[in-house]
C-alpha cells in the first residue's frame, strides 16, 4: 500500500516536472522570438530571483499571502464551496487592519498589531461567510454571491482610500503610513522579508491540522466529497455551507492585513490586486492540499520575480514578460487540473 | 468465440487469477459467483471497462484488443450493469441514442428521427415502450428494457447483463427472461451475471461458476441442480432457512400516523396517509414494487425528506421534523438502499466512511483519537470479515464490501430503532445469509426493525408482520405466519387485490 502511494505520488511529480520542462521550453522559444538579448532575458528570468539577497527574499515575501489566499481557496474546494470573492477579502482586510493601526497611532506594537491582523481576518471572515450564509438560507449560489459581493467591496474600499482616508501629503493613491511600532519585523534585510512567513507556515500547518485530523476537518471534507452522505450519518451540512466560507475569508483578510504590515505599511489603492485570483491558482496547483499550498506559492512567487527582474535587467517589456509568465503557468495549471479531474474519474469505477 | 485467459490484478488483490472463460455462440451463460469472486471484473475486461494485466480474448475465431467499451460495441459486444447508466431528464429515445445521435444538416439533433430509430427497434424485436416517455416517468424493469434497447440499437450480437433481475418483481423478470429468450431465437449470444440460483437453472443453457477469482466449474445447466451449484459456489452447504424464536412483543417504539408525502404539481401523492406500528424486538417487513413509496418511506422516515403531513413519533414523542442529525442522536440505525452515494462516500477511506455514524465518540477536545479509530475500524473489519484495506478508497472495494462497511458501522452505533433497506440486494448467499443473522441478532435485542424490501424471501423470512404497499398507501398489513401465501403478498403488491381493511 505504502509503496503504491509513493509510486502514485511519483508519477504525479514525474507528470508535473515534464510539464514544467515543456513550459518553460516554450518560455525559452518565446523569449528568443521576442527578445533582442535573449541569453540576458533568459538568465534574468530564471535565475534572476536567485541573485541576490533583495530579490530572493522579496520572491518569498510575495508568496506570503499567496500562502494564506491559497490555504482560503484550499478550505473552501476540499468542502465543495467555491469562494470567488477572494479579491475583495483580501483588500477590505487590508484596509481595516490599515484603519485600526491609523486608529491607535500610540498602542503597544504587538497588541495593537495583534488587534489589527483580527479586524483584518475578521473583515474577510464577514464578507465571505455571508455568501455561505445566503446559500443555507436561501441557496443562492455562493460562487456567483462572492464574487459579486467582492466586487463591489473593492470599489467601497476605492473610495475610503481615495476619499476620507487618503493621505494628502503623498502623492500616490494611499492612506497615511501606520506607525512604526506596528511594522513586523524584518528578518531577511535589505528585502522586506518579515515574520509573516511563520505565520504563513504555522496557518499551513494549523490547517492541514484542522482538515486531517479534527472534527471539522473530517466533517467539512465528508461534506465536500458527498453531501448526501454526510447528511445521512447525521452531520449539521447546512453549517458546513457556512463555516468553510467563513474560515476561507478569514485567512484571506489576514493575507490583507499582513500585506500592510509586513510589507507596504499603508493600503495603497489596488496594491492587493491579483493575490485572490492567484490563490485559486496556488491551490489549484496543491491540489488543495495544506502543505502543498506553500511550495505552489513560491513557485508562483518564482515566476512573478523572474518576470520583475527580466524586466529591470533587458529590454522585456511587461507585456512580454506577462506572457511568459502566464504561458508557464497555464500549462502548470492545466496538468494540476488534469490529474485532479482524473482522479475524480478513476476512483468511483 | 473460443477461450478466454486473462490474469488481473487490483489492489493487491487478484480478482482474476488466471481465469478461463467460454461462451459458445447463441447461448445463454450464466456466471455464478459470491461477491468479490471476480465475475464483474471478468465482464468489465470483455467489455473494456477495464484491463486485464495478461491473457488474451478471442471474439469469433479472431484476437481482439478491448480498450474501451467503444471498441466492445464495434465487435458488438454490449453491456447492462447493475447499476443503469441513464438520464433521467431525458426521454428513452435520447438515452437510446446518445453518442451516435441522428443529426440534421449535420448539426442539430434530430428528436423525430431519434424516436423513429428508436421505435423501429421496438418493433424489430416486439418491445411495447414509447420512445417519447422520460426515463424518470418509468419503472426500474422499463428502465432495465430501455439499456437493452442501447445496446440493441448499436447491433451487439453479445450482451452482457450484470445481476438484471436484482431489482425486479417476479412479474418483470418473466418479462425479461421472455425477452432474453427471444433475442436468442434471432442469434443473440447472452451472458448473465447472477447470484439466483432458480434464475440460472430456469434461463441458461451452461453456466460458469467462479470462486475467489478463478473458474471453478463449467457446467451444462441440465446437469446440474440448485443445490450442487450453490455447494461449487460458497464451497459449502447452504441452508435456505432463518430460525426465527417466537419473541414476546415490546412496546410501540415508532409509530406513523397518517404520514404523507407530496411532489409539487403531482397529483398522487408519493405516501399516502401511511400508518404504521412498529414495536420493540418485532420486524416489519414492508414489501412492495419499485415505484410505490418504498423509497419515500425511507426517506421520511431516515429525517432526509420533510413529510407533507401526518405524524411520526418515536417513543411517543413527535420526532417529524428532526433532522437526521437529531434522529440519530435518538438512536437511528440506517443502512440505506442507495449504498454508492447516500451510504458511502466514495472518494473517502474505508475508515473514514466507518466512523461516519459515531465519529463522535472518537474526539477528545475536537481531535480524533487516531488510535481509536484504527482500532475501532480494525475491530469491525475483522469482525465483519471485510476484504480491504481500511486506509483504501471505499470505491475500491466489491459491493459486497460496501454493504458490509455500512452495515458494520450501523450495528456499531446504539439504537433502538433500525432501518434497513434492501440489505441484501445484489449479494451473494453467504453475505445475505450473514446480514439476515445480524438482523435476527438485533431483533432479540429488542430493537425495532424496519426492513423494506422488494425481495419477497427476505421479507417472509425475517418479518414478524408483513406489510405491503402500492402506490404509496398500505394495502396490507398481516401477522407473518407461515400459511400466508406468496401468491397472496404478490396480489396486493401488484394492486390486484384491493380489499384488505384496516382491522386496528
Amino acid at each position: 500500500m505504502v509503496r503504491k502511494k509513493l509510486s502514485s505520488v511519483f508519477i504525479n511529480s514525474v507528470g508535473l516536472i515534464i510539464t514544467l520542462g515543456i513550459a518553460f521550453l516554450i518560455a525559452i522559444f518565446l523569449i528568443f522570438v521576442l527578445s533582442s538579448t535573449p541569453a540576458r532575458t533568459i538568465y534574468y528570468f530564471f535565475i534572476g530571483p536567485f541573485t541576490n539577497k533583495y530579490y530572493f527574499g522579496n520572491m518569498l515575501n510575495t508568496a506570503v499571502p499567496l500562502v494564506f489566499t491559497g490555504l482560503g481557496i484550499a478550505i473552501a474546494f476540499k468542502s465543495s464551496i467555491f469562494n470567488l470573492g477572494g479579491e475583495g477579502q483580501v483588500y477590505s482586510g487590508a484596509l481595516i487592519a490599515t484603519v485600526v493601526c491609523l486608529s491607535l497611532p500610540n498602542a503597544n506594537g504587538y497588541l495593537g498589531g495583534a488587534l489589527a491582523l483580527i479586524s483584518g481576518l475578521i473583515a474577510g471572515s464577514v464578507l465571505a461567510g455571508l455568501s455561505g450564509f445566503f446559500k443555507m438560507k436561501w441557496g443562492t449560489n455562493e460562487l456567483i454571491s462572492s464574487f459579486l459581493i467582492s466586487g463591489a467591496v473593492v470599489l467601497i474600499v476605492n473610495y475610503f482610500i481615495t476619499g476620507p482616508l487618503d493621505d494628502p501629503g503623498n502623492s500616490l493613491l494611499t492612506t497615511c503610513a501606520i506607525a512604526e511600532q506596528y511594522h513586523l519585523l524584518k528578518i531577511f534585510p535589505p528585502s522586506k522579508l518579515n515574520i509573516s512567513t511563520f505565520f504563513g507556515i504555522l496557518s499551513a500547518g494549523l490547517v492541514f491540522f484542522l482538515m486531517f485530523y479534527t472534527h471539522w476537518g473530517y466533517e467539512m471534507r465528508m461534506c465536500g466529497l458527498n453531501r448526501e452522505f454526510s447528511r445521512y450519518g447525521g452531520i449539521n451540512v447546512s453549517t458546513y455551507l457556512v463555516m468553510p466560507m467563513a474560515l476561507s475569508g478569514a485567512l484571506h483578510g489576514l493575507a490583507g492585513g499582513i500585506s500592510i504590515l509586513g510589507t507596504y505599511h499603508m493600503c495603497v489603492k489596488e496594491f492587493s490586486f491579483g493575490m485572490g485570483w492567484n490563490g485559486i491558482a496556488v491551490a489549484l496547483i496543491a491540489k488543495n492540499h495544506p502543505l502543498g499550498v506553500i511550495p505552489a506559492a513560491i513557485f508562483f512567487a518564482y515566476l512573478d520575480a523572474g518576470a520583475k527582474a527580466a524586466m529591470l535587467h533587458s529590454d522585456v517589456t511587461f507585456e512580454i514578460a506577462a506572457i511568459v509568465q502566464s504561458i508557464i503557468f497555464y500549462l502548470v495549471t492545466a496538468q494540476a487540473i488534469y490529474s485532479f479531474i482524473k482522479f475524480r474519474k478513476r476512483a468511483p469505477a | 468465440m473460443n477461450g478466454i485467459t486473462r490474469l488481473y490484478a487490483e489492489n493487491d488483490v487478484l480478482a482474476n487469477n488466471n481465469v478461463d472463460f467460454e461462451v459458445l455462440e447463441n447461448e445463454i451463460h450464466a456466471v455464478v459467483g459470491e461477491n468479490g469472486a471476480g465475475k464483474t471484473t471478468l465482464m468489465k475486461i470483455l467489455y473494456g471497462l477495464e484491463r486485464a494485466d495478461s491473457g488474451n480474448i478471442v471474439f469469433k475465431g479472431k484476437e481482439v484488443s478491448i480498450h474501451s467499451p467503444l471498441d466492445a460495441g464495434r465487435l458488438g459486444i454490449g453491456m447492462v450493469h447493475q447499476h443503469f447508466c441513464l438520464i433521467p431528464e431525458f426521454t428513452i429515445a435520447e438515452n437510446v441514442v446518445l453518442g451516435i445521435e441522428p443529426l440534421k444538416r449535420k448539426f442539430f439533433f434530430d428528436s423525430e428521427r431519434a424516436v423513429k430509430n428508436v421505435r423501429e427497434v421496438n418493433e424489430q424485436y416486439g418491445f411495447q415502450i414509447d420512445p417519447a416517455l422520460r426515463v424518470s416517468q418509468l419503472t426500474v424493469g422499463q428502465m432495465q428494457l430501455v439499456e437493452i434497447i442501447k445496446i440493441l440499437y448499436r447491433k451487439a450480437d453479445l450482451l452482457i447483463f450484470d445481476e438484471p433481475t436484482s431489482v425486479l418483481t417476479e412479474q418483470q423478470i418473466n418479462r425479461l427472461f421472455s425477452t432474453l429468450r427471444k433475442l436468442i431465437k434471432i442469434g443473440k449470444t447472452i451472458i448473465i451475471i447472477t447470484h439466483k440460483l432458480n434464475e440460472v437453472k430456469e434461463i441458461s443453457d451452461r453456466v460458469t461458476v467462479m470462486r475467489k477469482g478463478r473458474v471453478v466449474a463449467v457446467k451444462k445447466t441440465a446437469e446440474i441442480d440448485e443445490r450442487e451449484l450453490s455447494r461449487l459456489m460458497v464451497g459449502k452447504r447452504v441452508i435456505f432457512q432463518f430460525e426465527r424464536d417466537p419473541m414476546p412483543p415490546g412496546g410501540v417504539v415508532i409509530e406513523l400516523k397518517d404520514v404523507t408525502l407530496r411532489e409539487k404539481g403531482q397529483e398522487r401523492p408519493l405516501l399516502d396517509k401511511v400508518n404504521m406500528q412498529i414495536h420493540s424486538g418485532e420486524i416489519v417487513g414492508v414489501a412492495g414494487v419499485g415505484g410505490n413509496g418504498l423509497g419515500e418511506l425511507e426517506d421520511v422516515i431516515s429525517g432526509l425528506r420533510e413529510v407533507s403531513g401526518g405524524v411520526i413519533l418515536h417513543n411517543a414523542e413527535d420526532i417529524t421534523r428532526l433532522s437526521s442529525l437529531s434522529l440519530r442522536e435518538r438512536g437511528l440505525a440506517y443502512v440505506p438502499q442507495d449504498r454508492l452515494f447516500r451510504g458511502s462516500s466514495l472518494q473517502s477511506t474505508v475508515s473514514e466512511n466507518m466512523i461516519i455514524s459515531n465519529h463522535h465518540l472518537f474526539l477528545k477536545g475536537g481531535v480524533f483519537k487516531k488510535k481509536e479509530v484504527q482500532a475501532f475500524t480494525d475491530e469491525l473489519t475483522q469482525h465483519f470479515s471485510i476484504d480491504g484495506d481500511t486506509k483504501a478508497l471505499i470505491a475500491t472495494l466489491s459491493g459486497g464490501n460496501i454493504q458490509k462497511v455500512i452495515l458494520a458501522r450501523e450495528l456499531a452505533t446504539r439504537s433502538d430503532f433500525f432501518v434497513f433497506s434492501e440489505p441484501s440486494w445484489g449479494l451473494d448467499v453467504a453475505c445475505s445469509e450473514f446480514i439476515y443473522s445480524k438482523i435476527l441478532e438485533i431483533r432479540k435485542q429488542g430493537v425495532a426493525v424496519l426492513l423494506i424490501s422488494s425481495n419477497l424471501d427476505e421479507i417472509q423470512g425475517l418479518a414478524d408482520t408483513i406489510v405491503v404497499m402500492y402506490r404509496g398507501r398500505v394495502v396490507c398489513s398481516f401477522p407473518n405466519t407461515r400459511d400466508l401465501s406468496r401468491e397472496l403478498i404478490g396480489e396486493y403488491m401488484l394492486g390486484l387485490r384491493d380489499d384488505y381493511q384496516k382491522i386496528s
